[in-house]
C-alpha cells in the first residue's frame, strides 16, 4: 500500500511538472481513482491550451485585418486524402499514351457518340425480395435499360445473347441474404468485367423528401477517378449513360470516388436567385428541397435527392467478358497490397 | 504517423529489358549502377497505335548483330535492332488465300540463333505460329541497307493442328524441335528439320465422377536448354471435384429454403458463390448423414495445373502440380534445368521444382494484374515479369522479393532481357552493349573482356546454363567484327 501510494504520488508530481511528454501515461497508474484524476487533469490542461491557441490565432487575424496586412496563413489539417501515398499511376493531363489508350479501348465507340448505350440488367439465379425493387430503380436511373429475368441461363450464354441483340453493357445484380450486395458490369462485345461490392443501399422510398426522376438524359458527374485504373472504371461508368445530357432536364447522377469507395447519388436541381430573406423561385418546384447547396452569390442551386443511394467498391476488373475459367485479371485486390492506410487504387 | 509497411526496394544490378505492349510500343528499361540502381525507361520506340498491338517477341541477343523480332496484330512481323530500335526488316505474314489476320493472329514467334555461315548475306530464320495452327518457317535475308525490305528467301508452311486454337509455342534450346499446344489441342512436338510430328500428349484420365478435363494449354516451355524431351505446360483452370467433410449444424428453414450456416461452412459457400457455380444448396449434391452432423459434400473447385511431360517416358504427364484458380499464363524455365517460374491470371508468380513437383515459394510483390510474360536473365539471378497491370517488375530469385517495379503505362504483353548490357567504368556516359552498331569511342571488346571476368568473380559461374555458348561466340566475334563493321 505504501509503495503504491509513493509511486502514484511520484507519478502525479512528474506529470504536473513535465508536459506529459515523458513516458508517464495515465494508463500506467494502477489505482483507478488516482488514474482518473490524473487523466481529467490532463484533459483540462489540454483544453485550456487549445483555447489559448485559438484565441491567440483569432487575435492575430483580427490585428492583421485591422492593420491591413495579410492575416497569417490558416493551417490545413492533415486528412487521409491530403496525405495519400504518392501513386505513380495517376493520370497526367499531358500523357499522349493515355489518349491513345483511350482511343483504343473498348468504350471509345460509345464515348465518341458513334453508338448508343443499351443496357441489359439481370439478377443472379436466386431472386429475393429486395432485388427487384432495386432493379426497378436502376431502370429509372439509367436510360435505355432493359430488364430480363434470369432463369437458369449460364452467364456466358447471356453474354452471347446480349451481343447478338446489340447490347453495349450487361449489369448483373447479385443478392446475398435477400439483399443486393454485388454488381457485375460487363462491357460488350469484349469489354472488361468489373465486379463491385454494393453496400449501404437506400431505396427511393426510404429517402426522406425524395423526388421523382424524369426521363431526361441525366448529366453525369464523376469525381476523383485519378489513377489509370480509376480512369478506366470512370470511362466504363460513363459508357453506361448516353453522351448527350439534357441540361434542361435538370437531372444529375453523381459517382463520387473517395478512398476507393464510389458513392452513387441521383439528384434533381433547380436554380434559384436568393436576393433577400424570402426566396424567389425560378421555374417549377415540386416539393421542399432536402439539401441546400448555396453559393455565396445570388443564384443558388437547390438539390432534391431522388432515386437510390448506394456505395460501390471495386473488387476486381477482368480483362474480357465474364469468365471464371479463362479469366485474366487486370486488377484484383490482394491483401498484400494494403501496405498502408493511405494507399488507394482508384 | 501513418502506419505503413513499405518494402525497401533494393535496387537492381545493371540490366536492360525490353517490353512490348498492346499499343505497339517497345519500351527499353535500364538499370544503371552496379548495385542499387533504379530502373528507368530510357527509350520508347513506335507510335501508340492499337492496331499494331504486339503479340509475340523473340530476341537473339548475341554479341554481334543482335536482333529482335516482333509480331504485330495485323500479321506484320518486324525485325528490329534492339539497341536503337531501327527496323531492319518488316514482313507480312498474310497468306493470300488463307484466313484473315484478324481471325488468325500470330501466337508464337521465334528467331533462330543459328546462322548459315556460308551464305555471304546474312539470312535469319523465323518460326511463326498462328492461332489456327498455321506454322511457317521462313528465312529472310537481311540486306546491309536497313531498308524495309520484304524479301524472303524461302518459307515452309504446315498446319500444326486440325481443329482448335494454338495458344502457346516454343522452340527448344538446340532449335531442332518445337512444341505447340492450345485450346483443344494437345501438346505436340515437331521435328523442325524434317517437319514431322514426333510426339503428342495424351490427356489425363477421367476422374472418379467421369468428368473430363478439357484440353486447354495456355503456356509451355522446354525444361532445359539441352534436353528437348522434357517440357512443362500450364493449363487453363478447370473444375475439379474434391470431397470433404464439413462439420456444421444445418437447419432448413421452410420459408426461404436456405441453409443457415455456422461460420465454418461459410468459406465453403463463399467459394461456391464467388465462382458463380450452379450448385444449389437444396440439391442432391449436399447429402446429410443421419444421426451425426457431418456433411459429406462435394466441392467443385477451379484449379489450374502445371504438367511436366517427358517424351521419352510416356504420353501422359509425368508430374502434375496444381496452382490456384486462374489460368497459368506464363511459364519460364531456369538455367539449372529443373526450376520453373509460373505466372497466372491473377498476378501470382511462383517458382516450382519440377523434379518433385513441389512449390518452392511465391513471389509477393503487390502484383494485381495477370502476368503475361516472364523472362529470366541469362546470367544474373533476376527475373522480370510484366502483365496487364502495366507494371514491369524485377525480382530476385533467391529471396523472392521485388527488386523494383516500373510503371509503364500500357498493359504489357511481353518482356525480354538484353543480356549484353554491361557496366562501364565511367558511370556518367551512356552505357551501351558492346556491339558494332553503335559508334562508341571505347574498344568494346576489351570492355567486355574486363567486365565479364569481373562479373564472373562476383557471382557464381553459371556457364552450364548460359544460353549462348560464350567462348565460341567470342572467337566468332573477332572474326565477324571485321565483316560486320561495314553495316
Amino acid at each position: 500500500m505504501g509503495a503504491k501510494r509513493k509511486k502514484t504520488e511520484e507519478v502525479g508530481g512528474d506529470d504536473e511538472v513535465g508536459g506529459g511528454k515523458k513516458q508517464i501515461l495515465p494508463s500506467m497508474i494502477k489505482n483507478k481513482e488516482k488514474r482518473s484524476a490524473v487523466h481529467a487533469k490532463l484533459k483540462h490542461q489540454k483544453k485550456i491550451e487549445k483555447r489559448k491557441k485559438a484565441k491567440a490565432r483569432e487575435a492575430a487575424e483580427k490585428r492583421a485585418l485591422e492593420l491591413g496586412e495579410e492575416p497569417p496563413a490558416k493551417k490545413i489539417p492533415h486528412t487521409i486524402e491530403n496525405t495519400r501515398e504518392f501513386d505513380e499511376t495517376v493520370c497526367k493531363p499531358d500523357d499522349e499514351e493515355l489518349f491513345a489508350g483511350n482511343d483504343a479501348d473498348e468504350f471509345s465507340s460509345i464515348l465518341n457518340r458513334k453508338s448508343d448505350p443499351k443496357i441489359l440488367i439481370t439478377t443472379c439465379r436466386f431472386n429475393s425480395t429486395r432485388g427487384p425493387a432495386f432493379i426497378s430503380e436502376l431502370l429509372s436511373v439509367i436510360p435505355n435499360a432493359h430488364y430480363y429475368k434470369r432463369g437458369t441461363y449460364d452467364l456466358k450464354k447471356i453474354v452471347e445473347y446480349a451481343k447478338k441483340k446489340d447490347f453495349t453493357s450487361l449489369i448483373v445484380v447479385h443478392t446475398n441474404r435477400r439483399e443486393p450486395d454485388a454488381l457485375l458490369i460487363i462491357g460488350l462485345p469484349d469489354g472488361p468485367t468489373a465486379h463491385f461490392k454494393l453496400s449501404k443501399l437506400v431505396l427511393r422510398k426510404d429517402v426522406k423528401n425524395h423526388g421523382n426522376p424524369t426521363s431526361h438524359i441525366p448529366e453525369l458527374v464523376l469525381n476523383n477517378f485519378t489513377t489509370r485504373l480509376g480512369h478506366r472504371i470512370g470511362r466504363m461508368i460513363q459508357s453506361l449513360f448516353p453522351q448527350a445530357p439534357n441540361f434542361g432536364g435538370r437531372r444529375v447522377v453523381t459517382f463520387h470516388n473517395q478512398r476507393d469507395f464510389i458513392f452513387f447519388r441521383h439528384h434533381r436541381y433547380i436554380f434559384e436567385s436568393k436576393e433577400s430573406k424570402q426566396g424567389d423561385s425560378k421555374g417549377n418546384k415540386d416539393k421542399d428541397a432536402k439539401g441546400e447547396k448555396s453559393s455565396r452569390g445570388k443564384v443558388v442551386a437547390r438539390l432534391q435527392e431522388c432515386g437510390p443511394r448506394f456505395t460501390l467498391k471495386l473488387i476486381s476488373l477482368q480483362h474480357g467478358t465474364f469468365d471464371t475459367k479463362g479469366g485474366e485479371y487486370e486488377w484484383v485486390h490482394k491483401p498484400e497490397m494494403d501496405t498502408s492506410r493511405r494507399r488507394f487504387f482508384l | 504517423m501513418p502506419r505503413t509497411s513499405t518494402l525497401e526496394c533494393p535496387g537492381c544490378p545493371p540490366i536492360r529489358a525490353l517490353t512490348f505492349d498492346v499499343l505497339g510500343l517497345v519500351k527499353v528499361t535500364e538499370a544503371r549502377s552496379k548495385e542499387g540502381g533504379i530502373p528507368k525507361v530510357v527509350d520508347r520506340w513506335g507510335e501508340p497505335d492499337s492496331s499494331k498491338c504486339i503479340l509475340a517477341a523473340s530476341i537473339d541477343d548475341r554479341k554481334s548483330g543482335p536482333l529482335l523480332a516482333i509480331a504485330r496484330k495485323g500479321g506484320m512481323i518486324e525485325i528490329l535492332n534492339p539497341l536503337n530500335g531501327h527496323p531492319c526488316l518488316s514482313i507480312s505474314n498474310i497468306i493470300d488465300n488463307g484466313p484473315q489476320p484478324g481471325d488468325d493472329a500470330i501466337v508464337g514467334l521465334h528467331l533462330f540463333k543459328k546462322q548459315n555461315l556460308d551464305l555471304s548475306s546474312r539470312s535469319r530464320t523465323l518460326l511463326t505460329c498462328t492461332t489456327k495452327g498455321n506454322a511457317s518457317m521462313r528465312s529472310v535475308e537481311l540486306t546491309s541497307s536497313h531498308a524495309d525490305s520484304t524479301s524472303s528467301v524461302s518459307s515452309r508452311t504446315w498446319n500444326v493442328c486440325a481443329s482448335g486454337n494454338i495458344l502457346c509455342s516454343q522452340v527448344d534450346g538446340n532449335e531442332n524441335y518445337a512444341l505447340f499446344g492450345g485450346k483443344g489441342v494437345e501438346v505436340n512436338v515437331w521435328d523442325l528439320e524434317q517437319g514431322t510430328k514426333i510426339w503428342t500428349a495424351k490427356s489425363p484420365p477421367k476422374n472418379s465422377l467421369g468428368l473430363f478435363t478439357p484440353t486447354w494449354f495456355t503456356s509451355a516451355t522446354f525444361l532445359s536448354k539441352d534436353d528437348h524431351r522434357k517440357f512443362v505446360a500450364g493449363t487453363n483452370s478447370h473444375q475439379v471435384i474434391s470431397h470433404g467433410k464439413f462439420f456444421f449444424y444445418a437447419q432448413m428453414s421452410s420459408k426461404e429454403n436456405n441453409i443457415l450456416l455456422v461460420p465454418e461452412m461459410q468459406d465453403f459457400w463463399n467459394i461456391l458463390r464467388s465462382s458463380f457455380l450452379p450448385l444449389d444448396p437444396n440439391s442432391a449434391n449436399v447429402v446429410r448423414k443421419q444421426g451425426s452432423d457431418v456433411l459429406h459434400s462435394t466441392l467443385l473447385q477451379r484449379i489450374a495445373d502445371v504438367r511436366l511431360y517427358d517424351i521419352s517416358a510416356q504420353r501422359r504427364p509425368v508430374i502434375s502440380f496444381d496452382f490456384r484458380e486462374t489460368p497459368i499464363k506464363a511459364v519460364a524455365e531456369d538455367q539449372d534445368g529443373y526450376t520453373i517460374y509460373i505466372g497466372n491470371g491473377s498476378g501470382d508468380l511462383a517458382s516450382v521444382d519440377m523434379r518433385t513437383g513441389k512449390l518452392l515459394g511465391c513471389f509477393l510483390g503487390k502484383c494485381s494484374g495477370s502476368i503475361r510474360s516472364i523472362a529470366r536473365h541469362p546470367e544474373l539471378p533476376v527475373i522480370a515479369s510484366c502483365g496487364l497491370d502495366s507494371y514491369l517488375r524485377f525480382w530476385d530469385i533467391k529471396t523472392r522479393k521485388v527488386l523494383s517495379a516500373v510503371f509503364l503505362k500500357q498493359p504489357l504483353t511481353n518482356v525480354v532481357f538484353d543480356s549484353n548490357f554491361a557496366e562501364e567504368e565511367v558511370p556518367s556516359s551512356v552505357v551501351d552493349p558492346p556491339t558494332e552498331a553503335q559508334n562508341t569511342n571505347e574498344t568494346q571488346e576489351s570492355d567486355e573482356e574486363e567486365v565479364q571476368p569481373l562479373k564472373r568473380k562476383k557471382k557464381s559461374s553459371k556457364h552450364s546454363g548460359s544460353k549462348k555458348p560464350k567462348p565460341k561466340k567470342r572467337s566468332k566475334k573477332a572474326q565477324d567484327e571485321t565483316v560486320d563493321d561495314s553495316s
